[in-house]
């Protein structure tokens, strides 16, 4: 097999690699014994298990044992816990994932039974007794979660009337809560968190417990729940949830909620606690509602949140070189970072001599710029603090927008510098301006990046210019679209996202029918996670490739040094093709990075 | 990734403090002068500076982040002019020990209160307070009970802000940011309570 790959003519499999000299085969060598172990042609609907993983631990020599591995996404200490966990499909949230392990249930039943047939167990806690009923967490319904969809979501905290007592509280798929190590609420997702002091010390109670016995609670199951602990100093993260997602990104999301905590308050809010154990943290946090409720859903549609990179605005290479430019000339004058973006992607970011930006600051920042409607009316100047910079300290930022999504966050150590960042701003729109950036940003806005339907059918030997290239006129007679519309792109491709991790950046294709619905594109980004949780699974993984059919979609994930494929099929989608495809679109990303990422001078790699 | 710092001071040179407004020049006819708002979150500090730079009223609250600047120009009668540089600062917790990074050189301190909530009208004392102690002594500052539209809610009673701004040498008026009451009245009263320059 694999002699024959690497006899033809090298068209196939063009090493997409942006590092020469990477050892990376091309995704069909490392898929070429996987195949062997399927029998060709399998009909998806008889497979018995849908999810059926393919692990590919590809060795060198490429002889690797290719091992089927049958399990689902979870992540978990205690996997007898599993066997309490049924598999529901309810017709509101509808979750992506596969049965924690392939249970005897089966697929068809699975799919039928619409009778929520999910224990409402009470906490079995470790040591019992602590919980009490109080503590019990109902059956979920579909109470609100079409407005949970990215399109309808609307700022701010909602639901505030309710307590641990209303019935709609504990139906809620996901709570997320701090809480001080002394049990007092801090934030609740939902909920007033003065009247949940009560549930918010029963929380307490049980990390304790745990923490007395010299040990450390880091996940409960109770029936369809998870609950995912985070201690942090006297800081108590805890997020409980029925949606199925792994450990890890559950625990994920509570790191970034600490983040995002740090980055209004600095850690140095430890020392009111060492002061006064009892201290009420959250007249602190007031008014800053939005800005965690705005985090908490960018985890149902930014990836940046599990992929950790930050994602570029497409734009002409000489467009963003125009803007780094001018970026760089006021870091030379003492700006820490300059940063210009446009909603949550980059347009160009600079970094003062050996200051290194974290893709997380950079979301925990946008995050709280996007979600404070303030700094929409007037140039704001603020301390913010960035975690992964510097936990302890504030920097200050200037913030200004300079038309509805674009903004330019100036960040200073010096507290005095806001006429000097008032000046750079004006430095730096007049510049933009006079080089059309705003304008080309304006248009990238409207046009999107890089579509499915516009994968290059023929990986041509190396000639840029058959390509399409972003910001071409799409709908020109050559462009391929045409026979995919409403099927996604070819070979039942439907969406991808790449990882590069040199540059820690990532690209996502724009969503094409059919993934064009909120809740579909949510499916597809729990899939996403759920994939990505799985070949970063610290137990069994790493992986490099992984192949999984499932009645949703075709998912396969390659993973080598330099990047990280995610791509997503019509699940009748060919094997054989759908590998062949992923060659194709890491060399159309190859071929169009230049306008896709932020590259050279990059802060991240000094 | 690392966390080394690389401080910007090496070209501090260029960098101009918040009070240092550059090229800002007074003259006689022409003032230019920094002012502050301060007072509890929820007062309407930013509503009555919309109001004022760009004749808005936006009822839904847009909590501030930090400060706001803004700036606005009023010409009075006797032909001068008056820029006000205008720090909007927010009113949260904890924001509190940042400003004086905002009221540090500032020639005008307007501080708010809402006159249904004496928690607030508190709050303003303490702020006065803290001017008092901090601020520059010869600061103009203005006792503002914001939200006089409310006045069947009202729970300050007007005479406890004269009296609490006459002891104080302050000036002390009524507004609604809503019905846009007294606000130019307000900027335009502080405008002739600055010191002038001495003409040459």
């Amino acid at each position: 097999m694999s002699s024959d790959s690497s006899s033809t003519s090298g068209d196939e499999f063009t090493n997409p690699n942006p590092n020469p000299n990477s050892t990376s085969k091309p995704l069909e060598d490392q898929f070429a014994s996987a195949a062997l172990t399927e029998p060709d042609n399998e009909p998806p609907e008889i497979q018995e298990s849908p999810n059926g993983v393919v692990n590919g631990s590809v060795s060198e020599n490429n002889h690797g044992e290719i091992e089927r591995n049958e399990r689902g996404g979870a992540v978990g200490s205690n996997l007898e816990a599993r066997q309490s966990v049924r598999w529901r499909r309810t017709n509101s949230e509808v979750e992506v994932e596969a049965p924690s392990s392939p249970s005897s249930s089966g697929y068809a039943g699975e799919r039928g039974s619409s009778s929520g047939s999910g224990s409402s167990g009470g906490f079995e806690m470790i040591g019992g007794g602590i919980g009490g009923d109080d503590d019990e967490i109902q059956e979920v319904s579909n109470v609100d979660s079409i407005q949970d969809s990215q399109a309808s979501w609307m700022p701010g905290k909602r639901h505030v009337d309710e307590d641990d007592a209303s019935l709609s509280w504990r139906k809620r798929k996901k709570h997320f809560f701090i809480l001080s190590n002394s049990g007092k609420p801090i934030y609740s997702r939902y909920g007033d968190e003065h009247k949940l002091a009560g549930f918010s010390a029963t929380l307490q109670a049980i990390i304790s417990f745990v923490e007395n016995g010299g040990d450390r609670v880091k996940l409960v199951r109770a029936g369809n729940h998870q609950v995912v602990f985070l201690v942090k100093g006297p800081i108590y993260l805890v997020c409980i949830s029925c949606t199925e997602e792994p450990y890890e990104s559950l625990r994920g999301q509570l790191e970034l909620i600490y983040g995002q905590m740090l980055l209004i308050l600095t850690k140095s809010v430890n020392r009111c606690f060492e002061k006064n154990p009892k201290f009420d943290m959250t007249p602190l946090l007031g008014g800053t509602d939005v800005v965690f409720s705005s985090l908490i859903h960018s985890f149902s549609w930014n990836p940046a949140t599990f992929l950790h990179a930050y994602t570029c605005l497409p734009l002409a290479y000489a467009t963003r070189q125009a803007a780094g430019a001018i970026l760089q000339d006021v870091a030379d004058s003492g700006v820490l970072f300059a940063i210009l973006m446009c909603k949550h992607k980059v347009i160009s970011l600079v970094g003062a001599q050996k200051a290194s930006l974290h893709p997380d600051d950079m979301l925990l920042l946008a995050n709280f710029v996007m979600s404070s409607e303030s700094f929409r009316t007037s140039e704001s100047f603020s301390p913010i603090c960035l975690p992964r910079y510097n936990p302890m300290a504030f920097l200050y930022a200037y913030v200004h927008y300079l038309d509805v999504d674009t903004y330019l966050m100036l960040l200073t150590t010096s507290s005095d510098a806001f006429y000097h960042l008032k000046d750079c701003r004006i430095r730096i729109e007049m510049v933009l301006l006079k080089s059309n950036v705003l304008s080309e940003v304006q248009r990238s806005m409207l046009d999107g990046g890089m579509h499915v339907e516009d994968l290059p059918t023929d990986p041509l030997p190396r000639s840029g210019t058959l390509s399409p290239h972003l910001g071409q006129p799409r709908d020109s007679p050559e462009s391929f679209r045409e026979p995919f519309v409403g099927i996604g792109g070819p070979a039942g491709l439907w969406h991808f996202m790449y990882r590069s991790i040199f540059l820690d950046q990532y690209v996502s294709s724009e969503f094409s029918p059919p993934i064009n619905s909120p809740r579909k594109q949510k499916r597809l980004y729990r899939a996403y996670q759920n994939l990505y949780a799985s070949m970063h699974d610290k137990g069994i993984g790493p992986h490099k490739t992984q192949f999984r059919r499932d009645e949703n979609y075709v998912l396969l994930c390659w993973v080598t040094q330099d990047f990280e494929l995610y791509a997503a099929f019509d699940p009748l989608a060919d094997k054989a093709v759908a590998i062949k495809t992923c060659n194709r679109v890491c060399q159309w990303v190859k071929d169009v990075e230049n306008e896709i990422f932020l590259l050279g001078a990059s802060p991240f790699s000094w | 990734m690392g966390c080394s710092s690389s401080l910007p001071d090496r070209s501090s040179g260029q960098l101009a403090g918040l009070n240092s407004e550059n090229g800002g020049v007074s003259d006689a006819k022409n003032l230019r002068v920094k002012l502050v708002l301060l007072g509890d979150s929820g007062v309407g500090k930013s509503c009555i500076v919309l109001r004022f730079v760009r004749g808005q009223f936006d009822p839904t609250s847009k909590v501030t982040v930090g400060a706001s600047f803004l700036s606005q120009t009023i010409a009075l009668q006797d032909s001068t002019t008056v820029k006000f540089e205008i720090w909007d600062t927010a009113g949260q917790e904890r924001y509190a020990a940042l400003a004086p990074l905002y009221y540090r050189g500032a020639a005008v301190a307007v501080v708010v209160y809402d006159i249904t909530s004496p928690e607030s009208f508190a709050k303003a004392q303490y702020w006065v307070k803290e001017l008092q102690k901090h601020g520059s002594p010869d600061i103009v500052m203005a006792l503002v009970g914001n939200k006089a539209d409310l006045n069947e809610k009202r729970e300050v009673p007007v005479q406890d802000g004269i009296d609490y701004a006459e002891k104080n040498g302050m000036f002390f008026i009524e507004t609604s940011a809503k019905t846009a009451d007294n606000i130019n009245q307000l900027f335009e009263e502080i405008a002739k309570r600055l010191p002038r320059p001495a003409s040459s």
